[in-house]
């Protein structure tokens, strides 16, 4: 189906949305008609073609959300399942001040940190997400264990949407895993509003299966006092393009972005990411890592933007890309855009091989050059999993083994 | 002909290569089991150079014969130099971030036995070599040679020789580095790894960890060649009249074991 008035409003009865969400879902839709796809001179699109990311045609879909996705990891709060035009299904026993329920299309908060002309995309799925979900977090809840939520489909196009409400003082931390899509196309926003003092970790994890393409969005606005750390993983797909980015909005707001992306043979990714300092005293860190086998391919562009009156900001960015193979490539731009002096600020970019020295000293020690390489990467990746929460470990680690195993038979 | 069978190891006309320079120019070395030998030389004479390469650096081209226990290994790898006996302690231990000093161990530990050690046994030999090294528990869980300090990183040089216990070690500089009483503790780790069955060859620039590691036999090694070998005591007379009055192109002189 084309994206259109009748399928915005048939989505929008399938989720048993009243009036309020369906205008608000044609509002964006008249803003995804008035907006062209983005010029390729722009920075952002530079590297990846917008067009092979847009879906031809839009759900709802039939449910057979390609096979069951199996259980969660660990022991989380609260487990999400998310299907193309379906009702969220949840299961968990929440603590009390923590709510995980349908997302309405009327809701009032939307767009608050991904408004619609950000982009087709975003204005996409504002106008036709097919499965959503909000979180809320009463003020000073501290809720143990992750709301995991997982976004499963079969092939064609699926746009799910998170919201998540955190009140001021409460922590939470909240886990998006992309899973299934084969051959079809997942355009997804996720929407975090951290209020004052609270604290959110957030963990999206991108494991589409071969032949999914995406565009993922996530933003987080970050009142005074509150902290965001995001660590992100990017394995699966063919060509997916993941845009994420906090906005840090009061006095002492912090995010910190760490990530990394395990790219194999035929596999394009490009990652962009974004922190908007505007107000002082703010806090924010970007590590992006990459690791591109075979012939694939990482396009990254990272941006600091510190307004004027954010001043006595630090603000740290830095992409590194460990290219396994000769015909590997990797991309980065990071780009700074300060507007005023009273700011420490720092960025870096590196592309190299596994440091030969590195690999000599585990071999002499008797480890092959395989599994010496095996050792380096997963040193490199150990940032990031050092600190994502109990469960999503258990469920990369054997992801990553797989991966560099067939990175050893390869040779 | 003297009896070979405890010879651990030997090369025979090494030549070694970075590009077109020749960087070592026919060394002739032979260690036996039991035996500690020091090669003493002067800054840049290319002492790391043949200490790397005999360790099967991939980035030197290698002309001659060497030898572990009898077998040839000059022409592999080495990982496989290493699992089959031959331990290199380097001068500047490479730090590999986010590879926790116990992982790393065990990987080795393994891979010098060919199989995965237990590891209760393992938690046991660590924690064993650890305590003789006085190195803190606490570096088990950092990441590899890491933020480590000069001393730290020799330490744990000599803990990997205790642990995998190499028929015949090549000791880069190993005191460098090192404040006294570092040196005591790497000196009595070297004397501890080193058995009557394994083959030591210490390089170093000075002759102070001789005081503590007793050579047997010292070769001096000017120009990419050893102009004299002889006992202990030439190792005092280098400390007393520096390296210029041997000259590197007199030719090697025959070892006085």
């Amino acid at each position: 189906m084309p994206l259109d008035e009748e399928t915005v409003r048939r989505i929008a009865t399938r989720l048993e949305e009243g009036e309020a969400g369906v205008a608000a879902r044609l509002r964006a839709l008249e803003v995804y008609r008035e907006q062209p796809l983005p010029r390729r001179s722009l920075h952002l699109w530079r590297y990846t073609d917008p067009a092979a990311l847009m879906p031809d045609g839009l759900g709802p879909l039939p449910a057979e959300a390609g096979g069951a996705p199996g259980p969660v990891p660990g022991r989380p709060a609260a487990a999400v399942l998310l299907r193309p035009g379906e009702h969220p299904g949840i299961e968990g026993t929440l603590p009390a001040g923590v709510t995980v329920e349908p997302l309405d299309g009327g809701d009032p908060r939307l767009g608050r940190a991904v408004p619609e002309v950000r982009g087709p995309f975003e204005a996409m799925n504002r106008a036709a997400f097919d499965a959503g979900v909000l979180v809320r977090v009463a003020p000073g809840t501290a809720v143990e264990g992750p709301v995991w939520i997982r976004a499963a489909s079969g092939g064609g196009a699926f746009l799910p949407r998170i919201l998540v409400d955190v009140g001021e003082g409460a922590t939470v931390t909240v886990v998006e895993e992309h899973v299934g899509g084969a051959g079809g196309f997942r355009i997804a926003v996720t929407e975090i509003l951290a209020g004052p003092g609270a604290r959110v970790e957030h963990v999206p994890i991108q494991r589409l299966d071969d032949g999914a393409r995406g565009h993922l969005t996530v933003r987080t606005v970050a009142d005074a006092g509150a902290s965001v750390a995001t660590s992100f993983v990017s394995l699966g797909g063919t060509l997916v393009k993941m845009d994420l980015g906090a906005r840090l909005a009061g006095e002492g707001a912090s995010s910190e972005l760490l990530g990394f992306l395990l790219g194999g043979d035929g596999q394009r990714f490009d990652h962009h990411t974004v922190h908007r300092h505007e107000a002082p005293r703010g806090r924010s860190d970007i590590g992006f890592r990459t690791v591109l086998t075979g012939r694939s391919r990482s396009a990254y562009t990272g941006l600091i933007r510190i307004e004027q009156e954010a001043r006595g900001v630090e603000a740290y960015q830095e992409n590194r890309n460990l290219l396994l193979s000769k015909e590997a490539r990797a991309d980065t731009i990071p780009e700074l855009e300060i507007l005023n002096e009273d700011v420490q600020c720092t960025h870096g970019a590196t592309v190299s091989p596994v440091d030969p020295d590195q690999a000599f000293y585990l071999e002499s020690r008797g480890l092959d050059p395989v599994e010496a390489e095996r050792l380096i990467v997963g040193g490199f990746l150990e940032p990031t999993l050092a600190r994502v929460p109990g469960g999503v470990r258990e469920l990369l680690e054997p992801v990553i083994a797989a991966r560099l195993e067939a990175l050893g038979a390869g040779r | 002909m003297t009896d070979r069978a405890d010879v651990v190891f030997s090369c025979r006309d090494l030549h070694v290569f970075v590009e077109d320079r020749e960087i070592v120019r026919g060394v002739d070395l032979e260690v036996r089991a039991g035996e500690k030998h020091a090669i003493m030389g002067p800054n840049g004479s290319g002492k790391s150079t043949l200490a790397a390469a005999l360790m099967g650096h991939p980035a030197y081209r290698v002309e001659g014969v060497i030898e572990l226990g009898g077998e040839r290994v000059d022409g592999l790898p080495a990982h496989e130099r290493a699992r089959r006996g031959m331990f290199l302690g380097f001068q500047y231990p490479v730090a590999v971030p986010g590879v926790s000093v116990a992982s790393f161990l065990r990987a080795a530990v393994s891979a010098r036995r060919g199989e995965e050690v237990p590891i209760r046994e393992f938690r046991k030999m660590l924690a064993e070599a650890f305590e003789t090294l006085s190195i803190p528990k606490e570096f088990m869980g950092r990441s590899l040679n890491d933020g480590f300090s000069g001393g730290e990183k020799k330490r744990l040089e000599i803990l990997q020789m205790l642990l995998l216990r190499p028929r015949f070690a090549l000791l880069d500089e190993i005191d460098s580095g090192l404040d006294i009483d570092a040196l005591k503790v790497v000196s009595e780790g070297i004397e501890r790894a080193a058995g009557p069955e394994m083959g030591l060859l210490l390089v170093t620039h000075y002759q102070r960890i001789l005081e503590y590691v007793r050579p047997d036999v010292v070769h001096v090694f000017m120009g990419g060649r050893i102009v004299r070998s002889g006992g202990p005591e030439l190792a005092l007379e280098l400390e007393e009249r520096g390296y210029d009055w041997l000259q590197p192109d007199a030719g090697p002189v025959e070892a006085a074991s």
